[in-house]
């Protein structure tokens, strides 16, 4: 019961960290809540939709397509709503990210309908028995890639040499411009990263729960943005380490019969590990510097 | 009062105004506490739902006359933002932001699982005690009591606070206490909101209540102009008649909504009003009139 | 003349780095004292331990014969410590006037409540405060800017404000961290008179300066900090000519 219950919040969690990770990143150059971030994730589901169905495609296909549209979907956001404002009020992009939210949220709405659309079952439903623990192979593939993308960003971080500017643009903005690093384009590069991985997670989401709508982003977007300031707004590590928090979290809470209370766990825990740790598991303390 | 306007304003509009007077107390006490005061709340909706709820059971369960029941909501509403506001005003820009947010959904799910409330079924049979005449009275209310609060030794002290807390500090102003009052009054204007509200709309939802209506009463503020009250009423009442005045673009009205709301962020990030200081400009006008600076003062 | 500020055996870390190491400071009442030293040595973090923006790791501070290392800011200010900022701090967006206004807080009354009643006795008291801040004003030149917005002022004037601000406090001691910096000779000369008349009205001054020749007129005893440590004290003349002092500062950089 206890693994079982571990397993489904893990993979639960690794969609929460996949989106999450958008969050956390766009966050730690720009310290921009990017609210129509979750709206990214509903449209790669989308797009997963239509090229299994419409277009026949094979789910890993479909999966490349979906990050490749919603890359280009998130850097355009960027440019055409937050770039301007990148010298603003606080609260600016803010306002603008909540009319890109709306905006999208809208368009799909308009496209696809109100209702909420299956997803085919792209993945057979077999099952494997592990001692007391039965992992369908959904749940599998669903871990595997999720990993297989958080091993590839953190190379890509690391290795290579926008990476490195990324990382230098998130430990101080201003200092890493001076030294004549292109921020336009690593902001571009963070937001195309970001928007592949919540377009994955979006897929993956449709591929477990087989179904998805234009307003899924809502909530699936702001329990990952909590995952992210749990885990320490900024810190990739953290992004992940707080979704699968979450979705653990959220599952057990589920198993223990505070189904009802569900939607409340996430924000319960965030407000919680606020209090003791201001800046979140993994966020670095403020420097309160006079 | 309202049914003589009737005779003179479809019914239509008296609901679309009633509800602008509604949200203007609402967005007004937001206005105080992340305006005045600089301190992030995404929670805001959930405070109107206290006011509301508190409210709404109050008439209809224990039939209680209505004003006592709104004040009564204004105030309870107050006593959880100051309950609240003891351990996360702590928190500082948008963890402060992200706290309230988590806040307003748990009251959301709270009121989902109780029975006073009506779970999610929500609360009907509310009688229609909020006419037109009693929001304007209360936006006169409201006006006046931020106008007042704003220009004063402990507006200046919420001002400080949002310009810089540390300098705040050591000008004497204990900070802590000062967002706390702040959170309570801008609460309180949330709660008697919510109350209006109820006994207007007739049925309560916990779900009309989430971050995205709070997202809304903080965009009516900023698309106004952050901290001006003028720019708030303005702010609101565009953003409300907005969805009215886009009815012919029918389905796409939301689209064209949150376009809007880009546009206009890009071009005017400060706000309709924002930098804009009425009340600082007629008092520069009055003092230039009035006090010749004592030029050899001490 | 009795003794207003004891730093007694004040140490502050922070993570690795002692920023300021067993230090023993005693102020005078009524004198000019400065505080020197190279870039980073502690001078601000001093007047952050003073202020109480930080709290020491060890030792006391004590302020007319009180412990105050454990009050929070604002209530050190009502104890009667004012101070300035190295990085103005300014509230921008407001006037000049409530810029000061805000710095008499702790010296009047009036609640939430009051500013809705606006009882007779808090609108004397509000002509009080005005009263009070356009006097600090104009002891920093500054009247006929009343109403501007703080954030427009020029730096010379900024800085300025920063000391009516710390003025309208009321205090016994007045913390002025580099007041001159960014200062021309003519404005700096302006400076030098104006905490001459702040001191003849009984203040006691703690001037943290970069600026030797600023400080050496102006002060009465003069602290060397380097690297938390206090390396020499004495009359101006004194540390001049005190060899450890020409070795850590004015052998490092030139000012
Ligand atoms: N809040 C803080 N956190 C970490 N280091 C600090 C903090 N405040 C000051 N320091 C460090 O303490 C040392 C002294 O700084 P400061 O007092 O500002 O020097 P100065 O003498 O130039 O005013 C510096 O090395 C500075 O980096
Ligand atoms: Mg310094």
């Amino acid at each position: 019961m206890f693994w079982q219950q571990l397993i489904n919040g893990i993979t639960l969690g690794s969609t929460y960290a996949l989106i999450a990770l958008g969050y956390t990143m766009v966050y730690g150059i720009i310290q921009l809540i990017n609210f129509a971030h979750g709206e990214i994730y509903m449209i790669g589901a989308f797009v997963g939709v239509v090229a299994v169905t419409v277009f026949q495609l094979n789910i890993f296909i479909a999966l490349f397509v979906a990050m490749t549209v919603c890359i280009i979907i998130g850097v355009s956001v960027e440019r055409i709503a937050y770039k301007p404002l990148r010298r603003s009020t606080r609260l600016a992009p803010l306002i603008s990210a909540i009319g890109v939210s709306i905006f999208l949220q809208t368009l799909m709405t308009l496209i696809a309908g109100p209702q909420a659309v299956g997803f085919p079952q792209v993945i057979n439903d077999q099952l494997y028995h592990i001692g007391s623990v039965t992992v369908s192979k959904v749940q599998v593939i669903i871990l595997i890639l999720a990993s297989a993308l958080m091993v590839g960003l953190q190379l890509i971080i690391k290795y290579l040499r926008i990476g490195k500017a990324m990382r230098a643009a998130s430990e101080d903005y201003d200092t890493a411009s001076l030294m004549g690093i292109n921020v336009n384009r690593v902001i571009s590069f963070t937001f195309a990263l970001g928007s592949a991985l919540a377009a994955a997670g979006g897929v993956m989401v449709g591929m477990y729960f087989n179904s998805i709508h234009p307003l899924m982003g809502v909530m699936a977007g702001t329990k990952a943005f909590c995952a992210a300031v749990l885990g320490g707004i900024g810190s990739i590590p953290g992004a992940m380490l707080g979704g699968l928090f979450l979705g653990v979290a959220e599952v057990g809470g589920v198993a223990l019969g505070y189904g009802g209370y569900r939607d409340a766990i996430a924000f319960t825990l965030l407000i919680l590990v606020l209090l003791f740790k201001p800046t979140g598991l993994l966020g670095r303390p403020i420097q309160r510097k006079v | 009062m309202d049914s003589l306007l009737t005779n003179y304003i479809s019914p239509y509009y008296i609901k679309i105004f009633t509800l602008v007077g509604i949200y203007i107390i609402i967005a007004l006490g937001l206005n105080f506490i992340s305006g005045v005061t600089g301190q992030l709340s995404f929670g805001h909706a959930a405070f109107v739902s206290i006011g509301a709820y508190t409210a709404a059971i109050l008439t209809t369960r224990l039939q209680l006359p209505f004003l006592p029941s709104l004040l009564v909501g204004g105030l309870l509403a107050a006593v959880v933002g100051i309950l609240l506001g003891f351990p996360i005003l702590r928190l500082t820009g948008d963890y402060l932001g992200i706290a309230t947010l988590g806040f307003g959904e748990i009251v959301i799910v709270v009121f989902q699982n109780m029975d006073i409330t009506g779970g999610t079924i929500g609360l009907s049979g509310i009688a229609k005690n909020t006419s037109l005449s009693l929001v304007v009275l209360v936006v006169i209310f409201t006006i006046w009591s931020m106008y007042r609060l704003e220009n004063s030794r402990f507006g200046r002290a919420l001002m400080a606070i949002r310009e810089d807390e540390i300098a705040a500090n050591v000008m004497g102003i204990n900070i802590t206490a000062y967002k706390i009052q702040a959170f309570g009054i801008g609460t309180f204007f949330a709660g008697i909101g919510g109350g209006l509200y109820a006994h207007m709309i007739q049925y309560l939802n916990p779900t009309d209540f989430g971050f995205s209506r709070s997202f809304e009463y903080l965009t009516f503020v900023v698309l106004g102009g952050l901290g001006s009250i003028p720019g708030t009423i303005l702010g609101t009442t565009v953003l409300t008649l907005a969805p009215e005045f886009l009815r012919f673009v029918a389905e796409y009205r939301m689209m064209i909504y949150g376009a809007l709301m880009v546009i206009m962020m890009i071009f005017r990030p400060r706000g309709l009003l924002g930098g804009v200081n009425l009340s600082k400009k007629i008092r520069a006008l009055k003092n230039k009139k009035k006090t010749t600076i004592p030029s050899d003062a001490r | 003349m009795s003794e207003l500020l004891k730093i007694d055996n004040v140490t502050i870390n922070f993570g690795g780095l002692t920023a300021v190491d067993s230090l023993n400071m005693t102020l005078t009442e009524g004198n000019i004292r400065a505080l020197i030293g190279p870039n980073g040595a502690g001078k601000s973090t001093i007047f952050n331990l003073v202020t109480g923006i930080y709290t020491p790791s060890k030792g006391r501070i004590i302020f007319r014969g009180q412990i105050i290392n454990k009050l929070p800011p604002h209530k050190i200010t009502g104890r009667g410590i004012a101070r300035t900022f190295q990085n103005i701090r300014l509230f921008s967006e407001l006037s000049v006037i409530d810029n000061v206004k805000i710095g008499y807080h702790c010296r009047s009354r009036g609640s939430f409540i009051d500013a809705l009643l606006r009882s007779p006795a808090i609108k004397r008291e509000e002509a009080h405060t005005h009263e009070r801040a356009l006097t600090c004003l104009a002891l920093m030149e500054l009247a006929d800017k009343a109403e501007e917005v703080a954030g427009n002022l020029s730096y010379g004037e900024q800085r300025r404000l920063e000391i009516a601000r710390a003025l309208a406090t009321n205090p016994a001691l007045l913390c002025l961290d580099e007041p001159a910096a960014g200062m021309n000779p003519i404005e700096k000369e302006k400076l030098a008179n104006i905490i001459r008349k702040i001191k003849e009205m009984g203040i006691t001054i703690f001037l943290v300066e970069h600026d030797m020749k600023f400080v050496m007129n102006l002060a009465e005893k003069v602290t060397v900090l380097d690297y938390g440590k206090i390396i020499a004290s004495g009359t101006p003349a004194e540390v001049q000519r005190n060899p450890a002092v020409i070795e850590a500062y004015l052998g490092k950089e030139v000012v």
